[in-house]
């Protein structure tokens, strides 16, 4: 016999081969049912109920083992069927001229091209182009532009205020603006071209940022001084999360003004623009004061 | 050279290295929106094949950027050890592959020719893995670094803490941080990305924080991950600081986009040096993700996995403390859903180990790619198994200022408890002397954010 087969056959005689299977074990006792199915609500705990005042995001909701309870399993899983949604949204034909604002598209056709192109979303189409010449004014402080982005969503619900807001806290600060326009499937960068057909100092587009878990609401503007083609990230200035629970558009609008004017004052944009001057005005403009409980909209409830 | 091969008697010549390394790459959306995608999966192979004869020597030789072109490129060729790479200059990629895969190939002697290898030579030997091959090799290296804990030993798995907030309220930053911290996560960083860039508000997002670790004794990191500017002056006005942060890109006029150069970086880093609050020696943090380049047009030609890998080619400069990809970040136009995010995850953390750093991987996604829930929890537990040094955590994996999914604070314990590993030494001591964890298991603890007091 082989050494291997011997040493198979000697594990096998240590696994009991030999001897008879034993009887089977008797089933185990049947436990009692649970106290409790779900751990207690997520609302419920004083830890959630304190951090709730100051956040959104989803605390103090208790765990199974190391997952989550299947309440909130549930409602993420409905938060980000909303997320999904507000992406594969698109604004509606005539929502420019319904809302009294210049209709300008890029050069993107349908919406999975706009998800896959981000190069030609930064560009105008033919037509727009043309369009923007003839009617725009020309040679203005500031250009504002209302687009899409990532959550027409967002530039439907709050866009227009947030537009509005702006233009008015500009002109506050006497600066001209330019004709307001609203761009379809735009990428940020689409802002460059814009400003520079219409020679304005400072360019800024209003659009629909990437939407969060059961949102798609939030708003983001990107400002650049001297906008032309070829501009980059580092040229310009942001703001993200426009929007209720965030930065509201009122208060969002006054610090892009401030923005504004400090671009043109200083003649400059992004990493090399000095705001250290301006943290007063910009801390007022963004105001971190209190605000009230955002209760996270309860997404599911179901019938029994 | 030639740069030929032929398949089922069809002949496919390439012009240039460069053409090779862009066809021969996994399919990615980013490469066919710089139209340097292969035509079609067999066009890759015969890319493959191509690459998998030249030798390691031909890829230094060609690099993704001309070396008149990049500063990055230079800095590569001055920094590299020579001794190093003439112990593999002669291998082909295909060879190079082999030796890694070979089980005598262990740590010792990867980490022994790391330093002659050029960012380009990872990304090379990268595109003739499959996702295992890349795990593999990956789990034999063991980057340790040290700050105020010690990060990357066998058998470890750490997070960040991510309590990102949209108006940075400080509350808020505090409250996600302590539930995350008692499930066991944060012992990598609690990382803050704030939405204010100004130095004043890092200042005082890392005073709170620190208040809150120092009075509960907890051995971790803080950060802030504003422009590096703007962290250099918030250190002048004298905040603890205890890693510094910047994203990177994979050519200088990618950086250049991102407002740094090679010279603000080894500024930042002597700043750091000085001021820094951690005791080290590591203490600079990175992030990168592939894409970077090609969105602000500065990616000369190259494919995106190439230029990622010199990302961290240009991270090793400065041993950091910390460096990972947020690899579903950029979205669908550079990676388009679940199989190419996961691949493109696997590959960064690959080449981040073998090029010598402590790599993470934020796995994630937007809410506009097509990955699904169920596919991003496969990729956490892909990166535990390959040894990755950590995952970002956050509630509900929810980044309620950034919008994206990420990884959750029950995600790390549950990657931990699946794979059998732990968090830090340090911080697992910290955790059991405060009832979160009894031993491997979750303790009394476990889940009650009110362990952690307020300062």
């Amino acid at each position: 016999m082989s050494r291997t087969r011997q040493l198979v056959d000697a594990l096998r005689a240590q696994l009991g081969a030999r001897a008879p299977m034993p009887p089977p074990e008797p089933p185990p006792r049947i436990p009692d049912p649970p106290v409790r199915v779900f751990p207690k609500r997520h609302e419920g705990t004083p830890y959630a109920r304190e951090a709730a005042k100051h956040t959104t995001a989803l605390l103090g909701i208790g765990h199974v083992g190391t997952r989550y309870a299947t309440e909130v399993v549930l409602q993420f899983q409905a938060e980000l069927a909303v997320a999904h949604g507000a992406v594969a949204a698109e604004l509606p034909e005539g929502f420019a001229r319904d809302n009294g604002l210049l209709s300008l598209k890029s050069r993107v056709t349908h919406h999975r091209e706009f998800l896959l192109r981000p190069d030609l979303g930064r560009r105008l189409d033919t037509e727009s182009l043309e369009r923007l010449k003839h009617e725009a004014k020309r040679g203005v402080d500031v250009q504002p532009i209302l687009a899409d982005g990532l959550s027409a969503t967002a530039c439907m619900q709050s866009g227009v205020a947030l537009l509005n807001a702006f233009k008015a806290a500009c002109e506050r600060r006497g600066l001209t603006v330019g004709t307001p326009v609203c761009a379809r499937y735009a990428r940020v960068w689409l802002e460059d071209e814009i400003g520079e057909a219409v020679q304005a100092k400072v360019s800024a587009i209003l659009l629909g940022e990437r939407p969060g878990l059961g949102t798609g609401d939030g708003l983001s503007a990107y400002l650049v001084y001297a906008p032309s083609i070829g501009k980059t990230d580092g040229d310009r200035n942001m703001m993200s999360n426009i929007h209720a629970r965030g930065t509201p558009p009122e208060v969002a609008g006054d610090r892009l003004a401030v923005l504004s004017k400090a671009m043109i004052d200083q003649r400059t944009s992004g990493v090399s623009l000095n705001l250290a001057h301006l943290v007063a005005e910009l801390g007022e403009a963004a105001a971190r004061h209190h605000r009230a409980p955002q209760a996270r909209v309860r997404l599911v409830e179901v019938d029994r | 050279m030639r740069l030929a091969s032929t398949i089922r008697s069809v002949r496919y010549t390439f012009a240039d290295v460069r053409e090779v390394m862009a066809k021969a790459n996994a399919p990615k959306s980013g490469d066919v929106l710089a139209g340097i995608a292969a035509r079609d999966a067999v066009e890759r192979v015969a890319a493959r094949a191509v690459l998998a004869h030249l030798t390691l020597a031909e890829i230094r030789n060609n690099p993704a950027v001309p070396y008149e072109l990049d500063e990055l490129t230079r800095m590569f060729e001055h920094d590299l050890s020579d001794a190093a790479y003439q112990a593999v200059k002669h291998l082909t990629v295909g060879q190079f592959r082999e030796w890694l895969l070979e089980e005598t190939t262990d740590w010792a002697k990867i980490r022994s020719i790391s330093p002659g290898l050029t960012p380009e030579m990872a990304a090379a030997v990268c595109k003739l893995m499959s996702n295992m091959d890349l795990m593999t090799v990956a789990a034999k290296c063991r980057v340790v670094v040290r700050a105020n804990n010690t990060l990357g030993l066998p058998g470890r798995l750490s997070s960040r803490v991510q309590p990102n907030h949209p108006t940075d309220d400080v509350h808020a930053i505090l409250y996600s941080m302590r539930e995350g911290l008692s499930y066991g996560c944060g012992d990598a960083v609690i990382g803050v990305n704030p939405a204010t860039d100004t130095a004043e508000s890092t200042a005082e997002i890392l005073t709170a924080i620190d208040a809150v670790l120092k009075k509960n004794q907890i051995p971790t990191q803080h950060c802030v991950l504003s422009h590096v500017t703007v962290q250099m002056r918030a250190l002048e006005l004298g905040c603890p600081m205890d890693l510094m942060f910047q994203s990177l890109s994979g050519s200088e006029g990618g950086n250049r986009a991102f407002g740094i150069s090679v010279a603000l970086m080894d500024e930042a880093y002597d700043q750091m040096k000085r001021m820094g609050t951690a005791a080290g020696p590591n203490f600079m943090y990175f992030e990168t993700g592939q894409g970077s380049a090609l969105s602000s047009a500065a990616h000369h030609g190259a494919d995106q996995l190439t230029l990622e890998a010199r990302c961290y080619g240009f991270a090793r400069r400065y041993d950091p403390f910390l460096v990972n990809t947020v690899v579903g970040f950029i979205g669908p136009e550079y990676l388009e859903d679940g199989p190419q995010i996961t691949r493109a995850g696997l590959e960064d953390h690959f080449m981040g180990k073998l090029l010598g750093l402590p790599m993470g991987c934020d796995a994630c996604f937007t809410y506009h790619a097509s990955m699904s829930q169920d596919e991003l929890e496969c990729l956490k537990v892909l990166l535990g198994a390959a040894g990755c040094s950590y995952l970002m955590s956050l509630p509900v994996g929810d980044d309620i200022m950034l919008n994206y999914q990420s990884t959750s604070y029950h995600d790390i314990p549950s990657v931990r408890r699946l794979l059998g590993k732990r968090a830090t030494p340090e911080f697992d001591a910290w955790l059991a002397e405060r009832g979160i964890l009894d031993g491997a298991v979750p303790g009394p603890r476990f889940g009650d954010p009110s362990v952690v007091v307020p300062a």
